[in-house]
């Protein structure tokens, strides 16, 4: 039976390494950032299209691995906001294989969303592309609390705009037999049918609503000069997203799983606790490459971030025996923890090391 | 002989020109008015045709209906209605844009301030 001591001593040990891994990362991504970034891109890009591929796929053209992959591979060059406009394309041509006024219902509804909001925010169009995709692995829960922690009060409308496409996807998918068996030809009745089953839809409302609150509330405890203001954030969100969506799932007649919505508010909660850890981008400071000139010289700069706590410094000492001997062990390992976490916290001031044309280096701090 | 905090303050104003500070300098090299003017301009067009296609899959989901009342039906009205809501959406959207525009634009002036002093800096070796 392992004591209260023995448990802290595994956490700080826990905690150690993993700080470890962290600036690991951060490390390897810094030094391979232009090699990292499209490979990612990518990935997320395969994994986007096949999805939308597999859950729609009425255009056989397009629900082909060559084309999904010549498309992924085209995405990982361009910016973010490419990979949102082929996943819209490809969800519109699916759409325009089922039916032309699916087409046309989803592609004003895109109209909307990008003239209205992305056009002023392009940076939240990933917010858009990954909530479908968290409703298809039926986690949506996720997205309000990871949003608030990294994005701002704005990011409702790209996380609702996320819903209303999900939805959207699902509801066409639900009734792809009766869309292409309704009246052949009449098209007023099949956009009615369209609009009807979308605006009509209080279970998206209902997301939309809970989604909302739990985002701004989750922004809000972050924002508090208070200790531990992300923890109580990423719980208290979770919570009460988890209290919202029973009451609104029973309300609204949702049709959720209780214990789905159980499961998926905790993994929000593990998810918001695994992004304060992993939240790097708040010290990240990537290697910059410039080029200038003087009177006297041309000088070709690489500033390179300075990474503290190399690996060879990792230093754990267990000691085994005797109670008293145990609680020294575990003040020991605690504060290696804490020697760790401090030296993380290093890492966020910005020094550079410069070499110059004619190989003289200097650090910057 | 190279001077090496002159390279370090010419390493800082080159990243910054070549990241953050293309976009701001697009922003600052427009006067105040001029820059939230086209902004609020390009919102105009962007939410007139938003309404657009809203009126067109409004007109399109009671055309039946449209059809059968067009001659009981007060355009007149109907226009009116239209041109109301219109003016509302239009009114909060441009209101959210200029509040926008404005962050935009005095976020990027504050950004270039400090670009300024640092190549004040760099003068005063050339002094």
């Amino acid at each position: 039976m392992l004591t209260l001591g023995s448990w802290r001593s595994i956490i700080s040990e826990f905690m150690s390494n993993f700080i470890l891994t962290r600036e690991l990362i951060k490390r390897f991504y810094s030094k391979y950032e232009a090699y990292v970034n499209p490979v990612l891109k990518f990935i997320f890009s395969m994994i986007l299209l096949s999805i939308i591929n597999s859950k729609m796929g009425y255009m056989s053209r397009i629900d082909n691995i060559a084309v999904v992959l010549i498309v992924a591979l085209l995405c990982s060059f361009l910016p973010l906001q490419a990979m949102a406009l082929f996943a819209g394309l490809f969800i519109l041509l699916h759409m325009y294989a089922l039916a032309i006024e699916c087409a046309i219902v989803v592609g004003v509804m895109f109209f909307l969303m990008f003239i209205l909001y992305m056009r002023l925010a392009p940076k939240e169009t990933l917010a858009v592309l990954i909530t479908p995709i968290l409703f298809m692995l039926k986690i949506p829960y996720v997205m309000p609390v990871a949003m608030g922690l990294l994005g701002t009060p704005a990011s409702v409308v790209s996380v609702s705009f996320g819903v209303v496409a999900a939805y959207v996807i699902q509801y066409i998918q639900a009734n792809a037999a009766t869309i292409t068996t309704l009246e052949d030809g009449n098209m007023v009745s099949r956009i009615r049918f369209m609009v009807d089953g979308l605006l009509g839809n209080k279970s998206m409302m209902g997301m939309i609503f809970v989604f909302a609150i739990v985002l701004i509330l989750v922004y809000t405890i972050r924002r508090r000069s208070i200790e531990y203001s992300w923890t109580i954030a990423v719980i208290t969100g979770g919570l009460t997203e988890l209290i919202l969506m029973v009451i609104s799932n029973l309300s609204l007649d949702m049709n959720l799983s209780v214990g789905g919505i159980i499961v998926g508010c905790i993994l929000a909660i593990l998810v918001g606790l695994f992004l304060q850890l992993f939240s790097f981008h708040l010290d990240y400071k990537k290697i910059e490459n410039v080029q200038f000139e003087d009177d006297d010289y041309y000088y070709y700069v690489k500033a390179v971030p300075k990474v503290t706590m190399p690996v060879s410094d990792k230093k754990v000492k267990r000691v085994h025996s005797g109670s008293s001997a145990s609680r020294s062990g575990q003040h020991r390992t605690g504060k290696s923890a804490q020697t760790a976490s401090s030296k993380s916290e290093g890492a966020a001031r910005t020094e550079r090391t410069v070499h110059t044309a004619n190989g003289t280096s200097r650090t910057m701090r | 002989m190279i001077n090496e905090d002159k390279v370090i303050l010419m390493t800082k104003l080159a990243s910054y020109e070549q990241g953050e500070g293309r976009k701001y300098n697009n922003i600052s090299g427009y006067f105040r008015t001029d820059y939230i003017s086209s902004q609020l301009l390009k919102s105009l067009i962007a939410g007139t045709l938003a309404f657009c296609a809203i009126v067109g899959v409004f007109l399109f989901y009671n055309f039946e209906l449209i059809m059968e009342d067009i001659y009981n039906t007060d355009l007149l009205a109907f226009g009116r209605k239209a041109g109301t809501i219109y003016l509302v959406c239009m009114g909060i959207y441009m209101v959210f844009s200029y509040f926008l525009a404005l962050y935009r634009y005095n976020k990027a002036k504050d950004s270039i301030r400090s670009y300024y002093a640092d190549l004040r800096k760099l003068e005063k070796y050339y002094q």
